[in-house]
């Protein structure tokens, strides 16, 4: 395993992984110098997917910026749509009514449930167990479905406004998220059968990747690749929004930092997410869901920052207005661009195999990279 | 002896596994033969666009006021108006479904309940002529659905015009030149 | 549990259950017909034939051939039934019935395909290639003994000509990765050599003690052995880790999950025919099908008494316990992740090696003390 690494010729080989290639989840380009199997340094490449969503939220006006986030993190855009909200909300000092708060924490999580359930799909197939992909979408397709009711959209939702949210909840979702978190258990519990337990993904996984808890917090890491470290990090916690301070769950934290550890990480965040969604139900007031807005929305001038805990990490928006109905300066802060500039780190040495694993196991979604 | 209780544990997570995906054999398949079978849309479902005919008034409901033009992030919407005030409608209404991102902020935006979604989501095509969508297929009935509009509004604005007129004749002498401009309007 | 707002799931019909029993029938009806369809009626082409040798032999290698293309085109639409059914999924239903004639039309396409040789590429090789896979799997069938009568070729010394010609295909694996001049390609390559290289010494180690205890190397000798028992059941303790070990190997020597690191999807693209289109990567594929096939079938020979049963047709009883096997590994490889390459051949050198080993051992004392 140990490179041996001198200034002596080596005859390595350059691969480019990407941007055409089965588990890179995206057009990613890693450009890897392989010593036979072993690799000696990483590159990533990014960019290809740039379609410059700052600018393009700085020519649109507030409301109209929410549909791009949708295209960023394409796998929990409720996350995006709340965040950038959030921010739109400090700026023009709005507060959605508590119906659509305990909504919005549903979604979020019932979208974080949806995201993990594609990490464990993929992660899977980039190890090799191709029938486990299948099995999580069965599950995701619960819950997309779900979406489709709720939302109208199947991946892009644009439904969190600023103040509130456009529509109430359909008939009969209670009843269908109650099924499907019941089927989500039960297939969670099978899953640990299937793969977790399973000798070859453990060796796979266990010690590989290793993230030292000093590493994460000097990359800015977030989410469950600084929980799979061992740092308690989770903004639902440190700095709660919306509902998430009356709410009670568990935030897993496991120590080891290997890939395994940030795989077990999104495993019981499922399950805590479902334990979320059934308070949410339960606690969720009647009432309105959007409270009153102006006929043309110009918050006063100043700056807003939100934070919030996406699927993958800590997803932020820095917002500034000049007083017109356009945003003056968006920036997002996105977990997987953090998250991605860890490889060259953490590549070398590796087996070729490993790159697959560690790159999956840290759950970037392209679009959220090069925005 | 470790190595062995090892490969002996290894060995029963494997038949675990294989007792699940064995199970599974039998179970009930998620999927749906797609051209053949088509699985429910839900109601909320956003496809294409639809412009609700209004059959008590026999005209569609938009009056043209450009507020979902301004509601689109992407520039999907151009219409052409027809009229103006009380009676003002659509002549032409086009929508570029090629930039569409199905985001519901026109629908949203619109205070008339003249724009809608429906749930036919089949709008894949080879050709991004064929995205544009114009009026005679957007309107709720087709072809028909606009020309009744156009004549509904048309008819209406021609006898807004001549009451004017009439009006204006009753009125005095002086209501000659703007009798002769209503019409205009009108075309 | 139902619900209103999820949308309801696909039943199995029981059309659908019916269908792997209907298709073992047919297979058993078509089999058992065979020996009584009226071959007298050919009687005069066959004697011609027999009077040329080299006629004769040209036609024996055209029926293996066949036979070996056709047994592909079911097994690969068994396979992915199989797979789509594990997965939940309903596996190939539009072109025939079920999809029975899926696989046909993907040959069909594969035919019609662009030819694509990359610039670089060795060209000599990159052509020979699919050739040096396939051939070697076909001639394995040579002596795999069907019945004891449709044997291609008794040879006294078969279990030695299936070792050695099946570790031949490495040779055209190689030629591939290496000609492609692709990166993926040689890397898929590189790791099939050291793969079945590697898996080739306790597959010959369990083979032997086999044969060891069969005291003869002839497939169709080794089958009469179990006249009275199983090599199975004659010696479970033996035979039971054996067979696991077989197994094992074999699953590595044709390339399947978790030993599917040669062609690694999510790794090497597709390993060493990343490059291949068209009719060339039809022979690949239909190498690794013919040897999946073989290898069953060498299992069922050598542990399950081959054609021996009662009450059907002894090629039935042979297709019937191959077809077990192979389901076998299909379930193997729909189930199980891929090892990584160390972990794969620690596994072969410090576990299989030294167990088949004491499998030799055990089964000289065996021998000794019959």
């Amino acid at each position: 395993m140990v490179n041996t690494a001198t200034t002596e010729q080596r005859h390595t080989v350059e691969v480019n992984l990407g941007p055409q290639h089965p588990s890179t989840h995206g057009v990613l380009r890693l450009l890897v110098e392989l010593d036979g199997e072993i690799i000696v340094s990483c590159r990533p490449v990014i960019g290809y997917l740039h379609r410059g969503l700052e600018k393009m939220f700085e020519k649109r006006s507030y409301k109209q910026t929410i549909p791009f986030t949708d295209r960023m993190d394409y796998c929990a855009s409720l996350n995006g749509n709340l965040a950038i909200c959030q921010a739109i909300e400090r700026l023009g000092g709005l507060q959605a009514p508590e119906r659509a708060q305990y909504i919005r924490v549903l979604l979020c999580e019932l979208n974080r449930i949806a995201s993990h359930l594609v990490f464990l799909a993929t992660y899977a197939t980039d190890i090799g167990a191709t029938t486990v992909f299948l099995y999580a979408f069965r599950e995701r397709e619960k819950c997309l479905d779900l979406m489709e009711c709720m939302t109208g959209a199947r991946l892009t939702y644009n439904y969190v406004r600023p103040g509130g949210i456009p529509q109430d909840l359909p008939d009969g979702f209670e009843n269908g998220l109650n099924c499907f978190l019941d089927d989500l258990l039960k297939a969670l519990e099978e899953n640990d059968r299937l793969l977790t337990g399973n000798r070859i993904f453990r060796g796979r996984l266990e010690g590989v990747g290793v993230v030292s808890p000093e590493m994460a917090a000097a990359y800015g890491a977030s989410g469950p690749v600084a929980r799979g470290s061992g740092l308690n990090y989770d903004v639902r916690k440190t700095a709660p929004y919306e509902v998430y301070d009356r709410l009670e769950f568990d935030v897993p934290v496991y120590h080891t930092g290997d890939c395994m550890a940030r795989y077990l990480v999104r495993i019981e965040e499922m399950r805590q997410s479902a334990r979320i969604i059934r308070q949410c139900l339960k606690d969720m007031p009647a009432g309105e869901i959007m409270c009153k807005m102006p006929k043309i929305f110009k918050p006063p001038i100043g700056q807003a920052f939100s934070r919030t805990e996406s699927p993958r990490g800590e997803l932020s928006f820095y917002m500034v207005s000049d007083g017109t109905p356009n945003p003056a300066r968006v920036h997002g802060r996105t977990p997987s661009f953090v998250h991605l500039g860890m490889l060259p780190a953490m590549l070398p040495g590796v087996k070729i195999a490993d790159v697959i694993a560690i790159l999956g196991s840290l759950d970037t979604v392209l679009g959220e990279v090069d925005r | 002896m470790n190595t062995i209780q090892d490969l002996f544990s290894g060995f029963m997570s494997f038949l675990r596994g294989m007792k699940i995906t064995g199970a599974n054999l039998g179970r009930d398949k998620t999927t749906v033969l797609y051209p053949y079978e088509k699985a429910d849309v839900a109601p909320r479902y956003r496809g294409l666009f639809v412009l609700p005919f209004n059959e008590a008034n026999g005209r569609l409901n938009c009056t043209g006021c450009t507020l979902c033009i301004q509601a689109c992030p992407t520039n999907v919407i151009t219409l052409t108006k027809l009229g103006a005030g009380k009676h003002g409608g659509i002549q032409d209404f086009q929508m570029d479904l090629g930039r569409c991102m199905f985001c519901n902020l026109c629908v949203e935006a619109c205070p008339f309940e003249a724009i809608e979604m429906t749930t036919q989501f089949e709008l894949a095509s080879t050709d991004r002529n064929v995205c544009v969508f114009p009026l005679t297929s957007l309107a709720q009935g087709g072809a028909a659905a606009a020309e009744k509009n156009y004549n509904t509004i048309s008819t209406a604005l021609a006898a807004e015009a001549a009451e004017k007129a009439a009006k204006a004749a009753a009125a005095g002498e002086s209501g000659g030149h703007g009798a002769a401009h209503a019409p205009k309007e009108g075309a | 549990m139902t619900s209103g707002i999820l949308r309801s799931r696909r039943p199995i019909r029981a059309a659908e259950v019916g269908l792997g029993i209907s298709i073992t029938v047919a297979i058993i009806a078509i089999a058992s017909a065979i020996p009584h369809l009226p071959w007298q009626l050919l009687k005069p082409l066959t004697s011609f034939v027999a009077r040329y040798p080299l006629l004769n032999a040209l036609a024996n290698a055209a029926m293996v051939a066949n036979f070996v293309a056709l047994q592909c085109l079911g097994f690969i639409w068994l396979e992915r039934k199989f797979a789509g059914w594990m997965q939940a999924r309903v596996g190939p239903m539009h072109v025939g019935w079920k999809g029975l004639l899926q696989t046909v039309a993907d040959a069909v396409k594969l035919l019609l395909k662009e030819d694509i040789v990359p610039t670089d590429a060795d060209k000599p090789l990159f052509a020979l290639a699919p050739y040096l896979v396939f051939v070697p799997s076909l001639l394995t069938f040579m002596v795999l003994p069907f019945t004891s009568a449709w044997v291609g070729y008794d040879l006294p010394l078969g279990a030695l000509f299936v070792l050695s010609i099946s570790t031949t295909s490495i040779l055209g694996v190689f030629a591939a990765g290496w000609g492609s001049n692709n990166k993926y390609s040689l890397l898929g390559g590189v790791r099939a050599i050291a793969q079945l290289l590697s898996y080739d010494v306790p597959l010959i180690l369990v083979m032997l003690s086999v044969v060891m205890l069969s005291g003869t190397m002839s497939l169709t000798g080794i089958v009469t052995q179990q006249e009275k028992l199983w090599n199975i059941a004659a010696h479970p303790l033996l035979m039971i880790p054996a067979f696991l070990i077989f197994l094992i190997c074999t699953l590595a020597e044709v390339n399947r999950a978790p030993f599917d690191l040669p062609e690694a999807e999510s790794e090497l693209v597709s390993g060493f025919h990343t490059e291949y289109s068209g009719m060339r990567f039809a022979f690949f594929f239909l190498a690794e099908f013919a040897n999946n096939f073989f290898s069953a079938g060498l299992a069922v020979t050598l542990f399950f008494g081959g054609w021996l049963g009662a009450g059907l047709p002894a090629a039935v009883w042979f297709t019937l316990k191959t077809l077990c096997v192979i389901f076998l590994m299909m379930w193997i490889r729909w189930t199980l992740p891929r090892l990584r390459i160390d972990q794969m051949m620690s596994f072969c050198w410090k576990v299989l090696v030294p167990a088949s080993m004491a499998l030799i051992c055990a089964a000289a004392i065996a021998g000794v003390s019959h």
